[in-house]
């Protein structure tokens, strides 16, 4: 169990979400409560058509709910215009993706930088420099995206989502285009990363993936089926072992 | 309070920056592309390349004729007028009596205008030039006062023009132009020796100052003699007598315009709702005649360089949209990381922008090639670029940037995050 004491990060209150598809309406959330912690290390599970992608684009500020409120961080994001959600987008949220989504021809580097330019932070080189440091790849910054492995963008990726600091890490089928052994490798930057204090909420389908995750919801048909805490799965491999550790 | 105000300098300092940071990034992103696009970045800026070709090219050979004719009219004045006997073509043949234009119509011109500074007949004739065993053929023989070196800003400089007295007393007294000196193979020691001009002998006062040639017609190529011998010499020219007059000053040549044609009309009795029968060529409306050559030229110009900015525009249109749909992950990947709409959208207009700059700077250095290899022709007047053209053109093309880079820009900037995040 988490502490009382802890931050809560994420609130959601009875939050809808319709979509119109021609003439029928879609109800792809349909009354979701829900409470995430700092630091807690959540797995969002679900079918296809369960709500979870409905989910994550509301949790990620990319699309607004029907109905409800959704608080980050305290703050009521709900109702918040186009470019105020940009912002909180830039500066609250990192975003992880299955297809890792580095701009091709600019370098590791610059990628990362990319949040910080449109949030106009300042010390930019040295603060990506940091964040490619966290995922180590301080040796590859000046690598374009087409030098670099399919787990070397994604953890590209992820220092792009760490540069800002944000509050919550939403990564979305992080490990889906990798083989499994370089899927483990970047679960295990997860892990650490997860030790070091941030909150990391990974939407997939995969069991393994969600067994290295301390909280597991399931949705089913718009509705949170189950939440469950557990002690997450021992580590397989050694990088993770030393990650944990860590 | 105070630390607030002193703290605002600082913050719009770091503002400021930040955008000329942000704008030169976005000026590398789109290097990059077009780099990325080598190809099709060149196909379609070929509109905006012709456009600004054009207006390098047709502003700079304007120009450098404009200046020419400018600078020419100057040298030879721009206060006097050519008075010629003249019957519109439809008039002629119809009745009307013979045109004459006679010295006493001259004089009657010159007593009674009062707008007028100097005047001088002008009998023009051509004639064999011999001197010694050297001969020149069809030399021009103008037949004038000694006003007419002020008229048209004509000097001597070696020995003199003939005076009043020679003109009085119809002396067979000449000056040359400096061409005579090389088709009658001699030098300046010509003067005070008599030359030759059809069957009479004259003495040679002066020659004229170098003019040069317009148009390929040598300046220098003439002879002046008082314009009473030259009635002597061709005394069928009596009743045709054009003249050249000079108003006081710029502001009065109209009005001295209006003078000559008043005297004239009144003393060849031309009754009110008849044509003239002289024609009155000023020479400061030559100026205005080039104008309206110019302003055809800037026409025609302006029809080239709108329809190929219109046609560059469309290309430039058709390949940044080609570009938003290409690029849609890559939008919606912005948009995820904290691109707001305003952003997008300054980041693809500035790509068109650049783009089009990038097609105007190549039309530029056409401009350059092609105004250089005209002015490369002999009889080509003097031409450069000027750099207000470069201004224009370049000015333009990222006009076109602006006014077709704003459909695809928006466009891009109003994509949802989601859709353009899954857009396969």
């Amino acid at each position: 169990m988490i502490a009382g004491d802890a931050q809560t990060v994420i609130q959601l209150i009875d939050v809808e979400k319709n979509y119109r598809v021609g003439t029928e309406i879609v109800r792809a959330l349909r009354g979701v409560s829900l409470s995430i912690n700092e630091n807690e290390y959540v797995a969002i599970m679900g079918p296809s058509g369960s709500g979870k992608s409905t989910m994550m684009n509301i949790l990620g500020c990319l699309d607004i709910a029907s109905r409800g409120s959704y608080l980050l961080s305290g703050h009521d994001v709900s109702r918040l215009s186009q470019s105020k959600l940009a912002r909180i987008r830039g500066t609250r949220i990192g975003f992880v993706f299955q297809t890792f989504e580095l701009l091709p021809r600019t370098t590791a580097l610059k990628n990362v930088q990319l949040p910080m330019m449109y949030a106009q932070t300042s010390n930019k080189k040295r603060r990506a420099l940091a964040a490619l440091e966290r995922v180590g790849l301080t040796d590859r910054a000046t690598h374009r995206p087409n030098q670099l492995s399919g787990g070397q963008k994604q953890r590209v990726a992820i220092a792009r989502a760490l540069a800002q600091e944000p509050d919550i890490i939403l990564a979305d089928e992080p490990t889906g285009n990798l083989d499994s052994k370089t899927g483990d490798e970047i679960m295990a930057i997860f892990d650490s990363l997860h030790t070091e204090g941030q909150t990391i909420i990974v939407v997939t389908h995969e069991e393994g993936i969600a067994a290295r995750c301390h909280r597991v919801i399931r949705l089913l048909d718009g509705r949170i089926a189950s939440d469950t805490r557990q002690t997450p799965a021992p580590a397989t491999n050694p990088i993770q072992e030393k990650a944990t550790v860590a | 309070m105070i630390g607030r105000i002193l703290r605002f300098p600082g913050r719009l300092v770091r503002a400021s920056t930040s955008t000329l940071l942000r704008t030169g990034q976005n000026v590398l992103t789109a290097f990059v592309q077009i780099w990325a696009n080598k190809g099709r970045s060149v196909l379609t800026t070929l509109g905006i390349v012709i456009a600004v070709t054009s207006i390098i090219t047709v502003v700079s050979l304007v120009d450098g004729f404009g200046q020419y004719l400018t600078k020419m009219l100057r040298g030879y004045g721009t206060q006097y007028m050519i008075v010629n006997p003249y019957v519109p073509p439809a008039m002629r043949g119809r009745g009307m009596r013979r045109v004459t234009l006679n010295i006493r119509d001259i004089e009657a011109v010159r007593t009674e205008c009062t707008d007028l500074r100097r005047i001088t007949p002008f009998v023009f004739a051509q004639a064999e030039v011999a001197y010694a065993s050297e001969t020149a053929e069809d030399i021009p023989i103008r037949g004038v006062t000694e006003h007419y070196q002020t008229i048209r800003n004509f000097f001597v400089d070696a020995g003199r023009f003939f005076g009043p007295v020679d003109v009085d007393n119809g002396a067979y007294v000449c000056v040359l132009g400096r061409s005579l000196l090389q088709l009658l193979e001699c030098d300046e020691s010509i003067i005070g020796d008599y030359v030759q001009i059809g069957d009479a002998r004259f003495l040679v006062l002066g020659l004229l100052q170098s003019k040069g040639s317009v148009f390929g017609d040598d300046q220098d190529k003439t002879v002046m003699i008082p314009y009473t011998t030259s009635l002597k010499l061709w005394p069928e020219r009596r009743d045709q007598v054009p003249f050249l007059a000079e108003a006081i000053d710029e502001d009065h040549i109209g009005s001295a315009e209006a003078q000559i044609n008043r005297v004239l009309r009144e003393r060849h009795t031309i009754q009110a709702g008849q044509p003239d029968d002289f024609r009155i060529d000023r020479q400061d409306q030559e100026l205005k005649q080039f104008d309206k050559v110019r302003n055809i030229a800037t026409g025609v110009l302006a029809g080239i360089v709108s329809i190929s900015l219109l046609v560059g525009g469309i290309g430039i249109m058709n390949v940044m949209l080609v570009s938003v749909t290409e690029r849609t992950r890559e939008i919606g990947l912005r948009k995820s990381v904290g691109g707001r709409r305003r952003d997008i959208l300054t980041q693809f207009l500035t790509e068109a922008v650049v783009l089009c700059t990038f097609g105007g700077a190549i039309g530029v250095g056409f401009g350059y090639v092609l105004t250089n290899l005209a002015a490369l022709h002999p009889q080509m007047v003097e031409v450069q670029v000027s750099s207000w053209s470069v201004v224009l053109g370049i000015g333009f093309s990222a006009g076109t940037g602006v006014v077709f880079g704003l459909v695809p820009a928006f466009k891009a900037a109003i994509l949802h995050p989601i859709d353009a995040l899954r857009h396969e």
